[in-house]
């Protein structure tokens, strides 16, 4: 019966057994063994194809479609509803939104927390301690740090303008204006979510062989240089990682920016109306699930675009050249040591 | 390097060596540059992040011992917390929002959530870790790459699908989708490759336990640690969830954070009031995270390693 | 088991965990008969927004029918509700009992009049005003919702702050100021200009768009053809936006229910508003602790009305017989009366109206004004029931951003915004 368990790694010669009587008994657990594995897998695979796979595919149909929230499925329209979106102004108004509100949340904090992680990288006293000081945020739900930043950042009443007022500096209108209102929002995300990643990245870090620092140290680098030649180079596959779950995340952001007024429109000039709220207003106010689907649809292709564009690009900033070099130089260095120390 | 152990040192050449050892090798880190104890300007800088982090929490709370006649007239709020807190989360609770009907429904949905993820994460991910069958490389890649499909897109389709099953409104709409993720199965299939010896599987099996009493009593309490940190993480996740919530369950059975949101467009703005609201939303997850906050570092941490 | 399933879960809601998931799925088919009303013990529930004052009403009604339980789902605002309304309608399920509506929502919900039970009773017939009825009345003459209130319009002002800037401050002599020059909408802007000239900084109105509300009310046909349903927009309404326009300069550039004119209450942001019945608890509510406030019976141009609500009864309801009955008597003179004490929403029941208890009303907050006799006297001015159709709500919507850009963000000037405005409207048809 233990064939069917996968060996141990460089264990468990095969075995001698002997041979079978087939009873039914047996036949039942021979069942039971073939069938169980797949058994096991098959909810995770059901329920993707049911709430993942399906309506993805789904929304292709409804956006050939018209299709009233109320009134259910009505003619096919070809590409109808996609020509509608993309000659809608707020349609690409949303793009703009979207793609701001990702960049300026993105950029900055894949950068902080690069730096946070490398101080908490550092032989902290009370480490604990600072780790869950940075992870804080991660456990306030989107809906409650928007209630309060939106109330922070309210153009005549909030505290921020307030606290810039006694500065001597004219109050922004981060309702107002676009680039106001799109860095109020990041600074929600990057709130949420910097300390997080930059657990992620401390991890990664700690992951890195010690001796490439020490090489480097005896080549005379500097820790800021090592920080760009070493640490950056080697976290590479992480942050890749990180990057891609955050441009997939952040380009379908909803919560912050629906709850940035009572209204949930995204502005008067929908100057931070995202996609995904855009997405909502066709389907759920303006009742045509056909022309929201097509709204899904071009997201979700945006998505795509962009995962395979972070994906290149951060493949070039921290070039696999650079880091194979250094890495190189810095084995190169230590063996030399350790040659010499014999 | 396959230096001798300091213990070893120990044993054999005494304890002096032994500790000129450790020192040494301590040494030989802080040469490395990033052992060294760090200087102030670290400590100053993880300061900022940290006020950073609790600001907001340390402004709601002062908002919501607060009320709505001293807030407008102080854009910048006293430092000190007023007397009203308790007040306004009675009166929160009072108010034609139904909190508790909400706050129920939150924890319904989490623990309903996190349980179902557990257990079927850990079933799945015993299989691929643990058992041999045709397709599993490729399933499991599978698996892993529906990590990276955006499935809120799914929205439309979706909430097609609970009408059509009659759960619009429905708690079930929110539980079900969330019953089982690849991130789960992933996350479970890493820990019990390593941390479930064969040998283990083989005895029961040798002692004529079926497939499932295998899993259920040696695969399961053996997942337990990583099982615990994965309801941890679903748990979270479960609790701020907001969007679809906000569109399959409506304003009649809402979870938290839809309650949170009439409360904010309410017909009097009661700005105390909203930030008890927050305050409420917000503390269970506080005190999750009080409790086992260092477990989930720990979570992260790991998951990013092997992720 | 689609129209079950909500009512187990209400049933199974004190249950926690997982035995919950799994009883909501095992539907049975208990409870799907409506039947007249009996003594059987069952649950009401009705949805409202903003404020109907119906707490005590309901308590009321619960002491009258021992067998009945009401659960009251309160909205914030409307646009909550309306929200939640569609995709209750949507799903099928998911709607109170008895659900109040506005009268904004009236044409969506005539398209899709059979999900509504028919309302029409002996009991009810000439309870309402005739263009209140005919606001809830399919072409077939099926009544769809019991009228609640109207929203007759007067002018909420700060009398403080009139008598600083120099201005008459009682409620009669303000509404001889508003009434000179023929009392038309130029005379509301040039008392406006008379008191930012010596008011110190304090702005006259609220906002724009708020003002803007008051006159579109009094056009007939706003946005939409009412023989078509088409969207064709009134030439006035670019008129009236222009002139709103040109006024800016006596608004404190608020939008109404943000966060920052919920805080003007609190800190002399503006001496007026326009002010239908159901606003007077708005303003009581976010101006508490401010003294001044008081109600002129004045409207400029005449009278108008600016919303009103009514209750319908879902198809969706397991118990329509007793939503009904419990509609019917919350729509009562006796009750609405009660209603109007409570919150101001002045009633559409034309005995209540009529009512010498009515008349006698005031509020202590707007300076004991005789709210029941002003909003009455407002209410017989209201010569004008705009027609919204289908795309009301929608084009109301975008003419709002519009105003609100150029005077709550002050980032378009009238011109492009009005273009915007236009690009949109086109979008909605």
């Amino acid at each position: 019966m233990a064939t069917q368990l996968a060996p141990t790694r460089g264990a468990a010669p095969s075995r001698q057994r002997p041979p079978r009587k087939i009873g039914f008994r047996q036949t039942l657990g021979r069942w039971d063994v073939k069938v169980s594995p797949y058994l096991y897998i098959s909810p995770f695979f059901i329920l993707f194809a049911i709430v993942g796979l399906f309506p993805l595919l789904y929304t292709g149909y409804v956006s050939v479609h018209e299709w009233s929230l109320l009134g259910g499925k009505g003619d096919y329209v070809g590409f109808e509803n996609f020509s509608f979106v993309l000659g809608q102004p707020n349609f690409w108004t949303g793009l703009r939104n979207t793609l701001s509100i990702f960049l300026l949340s993105s950029v900055p904090q894949v950068i902080a927390a690069l730096i946070i992680a490398a101080m908490l990288d550092a032989n902290l006293r009370a480490k604990t301690f600072w780790r869950m000081g940075v992870l804080l945020p991660y456990v306030v739900a989107p809906v409650a740090v928007a209630l309060v930043f939106s109330k922070m950042f309210a153009d005549e009443s909030g505290m921020i303008n307030a606290v810039l007022g006694n500065l001597g500096i004219d109050p922004i209108g981060w309702h107002k204006d676009v680039l106001p209102s799109h860095i109020a929002i990041a600074s929600m995300v990057n709130f949420r979510w910097t300390g997080y990643n930059a657990l992620i990245f401390l991890a990664a870090m700690q992951a890195i062989p010690r001796d490439l620092y020490e090489a480097a140290t005896l080549d005379g680098a500097s820790r800021v240089r090592q920080f760009f030649a070493i640490t950056i180079p080697m976290l590479r596959p992480t942050m890749i990682f990180v990057i891609i779950t955050s441009t997939i995340g952040g380009l379908q952001i909803y919560d912050e920016p629906r709850m940035y007024d009572q209204l949930g429109q995204g502005g008067n000039s929908r100057q931070w109306m995202t996609i995904t709220l855009y997405l909502y207003e066709l389907g759920w106010r303006q009742r045509d699930l056909g022309r929201a689907a097509a709204v899904a649809w071009l997201l979700f292709l945006l998505i795509i675009i962009f995962a395979i564009l972070n994906f290149a690009i951060t493949r070039r900033i921290s070039s696999a050249d650079d880091m194979t070099r250094t890495a190189k130089k810095a084995r190169k260095a230590i063996k030399a040591r350790e040659r010499s120390a014999r | 390097m396959s230096a001798p152990s300091i213990p070893f040192i120990e044993q054999t050449a005494g304890k002096s060596a032994a500790r000129s050892a450790r020192r040494r090798r301590k040494g030989v880190a802080l040469a490395g540059g990033s052992d060294r104890r760090p200087g102030w300007v670290t400590y100053l800088v993880l300061g900022l992040v940290i006020v950073g982090s609790v600001f907001p929490l340390y402004f709601t709370v002062l908002l919501a011992s607060s009320d709505a006649q001293t807030i407008a007239q102080n854009p910048i709020p006293s430092p000190i917390p007023g007397g009203q807190l308790w007040d306004n989360l009675v009166r929160v609770y009072q108010s034609d929002i139904d909190l508790w009907q909400a706050t129920l429904n939150s924890i319904i949905v989490a623990v309903a959530t996190s349980a179902s993820v557990v257990f079927f994460s850990t079933l799945a991910g015993y299989s691929f870790a643990k058992l041999r069958f045709k397709g599993r490389g490729p399933l499991l890649v599978f698996v892993i790459a529906t990590m990276a499909v955006p499935t809120q897109l799914g929205v439309v389709p979706l909430f097609i699908v609970m009408k059509e099953l009659g759960l619009v409104g429905n708690l079930m709409a929110v539980i079900l989708p969330g019953m089982v993720t690849a991130f789960g199965v992933f996350w479970m299939t890493q820990y019990l490759d390593s941390a479930l010896p064969y040998e283990l599987i083989e005895a029961a099996r040798v002692d004529g336990a079926s497939m499932f009493r295998t899993f259920w009593s040696i695969a399961l309490p053996a997942a337990r640690p990583a099982a615990a940190m994965l309801a941890l993480f679903t748990f979270i996740a479960s609790w701020t969830n907001f969007f679809w919530p906000s569109i399959v369950l409506g304003t009649q059975t809402p979870t938290l954070p839809v309650a949170l949101q009439l409360l904010q467009a309410g017909f009097f703005k009661d700005i105390a009031l909203i930030m008890a609201g927050v305050v409420i939303s917000v503390i269970p997850l506080i005190l999750v995270f009080l409790v086992a906050g260092r477990q989930l570092v720990a979570g992260i941490m790991q998951g990013a390693v092997k992720g | 088991m689609r129209k079950t399933t909500r009512k187990m879960w209400a049933a199974a809601a004190g249950v926690t965990g997982i035995a919950l998931v799994a009883t909501a799925c095992s539907g049975s088919d208990a409870g799907d008969d409506s039947s007249a009303p009996s003594d059987e013990k069952i649950t009401l529930t009705i949805s409202t927004f903003n404020e109907f004052g119906y707490d005590d009403l309901l308590d009321e009604y619960m002491q009258l029918n021992p067998n009945i339980t009401i659960e009251h789902n309160k909205f914030a605002t409307s646009n909550e509700a309306r929200d939640q309304f569609s995709t209750a309608l949507a799903a099928g399920s998911g709607l109170a009992d008895v659900v109040a509506v506005e009268v904004d929502w009236m044409p969506e919900i005539k398209q899709y009049a059979d999900q509504f039970n028919d309302l029409t009773s002996d009991s009810v017939t000439g309870r309402w005003n005739d263009w209140t009825t005919k606001q809830a009345t399919t072409e077939d003459g099926v009544l769809l919702a019991y009228p609640t209130d109207i929203g007759p319009e007067a002018i909420a002002y700060r009398a403080d702050l009139f008598a600083a800037a120099g201005l008459p401050s009682d409620r009669e002599s303000v509404k001889a100021l508003f009434e000179e020059n023929g009392g038309d909408w130029d005379q509301f802007f040039k008392v406006g200009q008379d008191f930012v000239a010596a008011s110190n900084g304090v702005p006259f109105f609220d906002g724009a768009d708020a003002v803007g509300q008051g006159m579109l009310n009094q056009l007939d046909a706003p946005f939409e053809n009412p023989d078509t349903g088409e969207i064709a927009l009134d030439p006035q309404v670019q008129e009236i936006y222009n002139t709103l326009l040109e006024n800016t300069n006596l608004s404190s550039h608020k939008a109404q229910w943000g966060e920052d004119w919920v805080n003007a209450f609190q800190n002399n942001g503006f001496a007026v508003m326009l002010a239908p019945s159901w606003m007077l608890g708005v303003i009581e509510g976010n101006a508490a602790g401010v003294t001044g406030w008081d109600i002129a019976d004045t409207f400029p141009g005449g009278g108008g009305n600016w919303g009103g609500s009514f209750l319908t009864v879902p198809t969706q309801s397991e118990h329509p017989e007793e939503a009904k009955a419990f509609a019917d008597w919350l729509t009562a003179p006796e009750q609405q009366l009660k209603a109007f004490a409570t919150t101001g929403n002045f009633p559409s029941q034309v005995e209540a109206q009529a009512s010498t208890e009515l008349a006698g009303m005031t509020n202590e907050f707007f300076n004991n004004a005789p709210t029941g006799e002003i909003f009455k006297t407002r209410s017989e001015a209201i010569s004008v029931i705009p027609f919204k159709g289908e795309n009301y709500f929608a084009v109301r919507d975008a003419l709002s951003q519009a105003i609100n850009r150029v005077d709550v963000d002050q980032t378009d000037d009238a011109a492009t915004s009005w273009a915007t405005f236009e690009e949109a409207v086109k979008a909605i048809g």
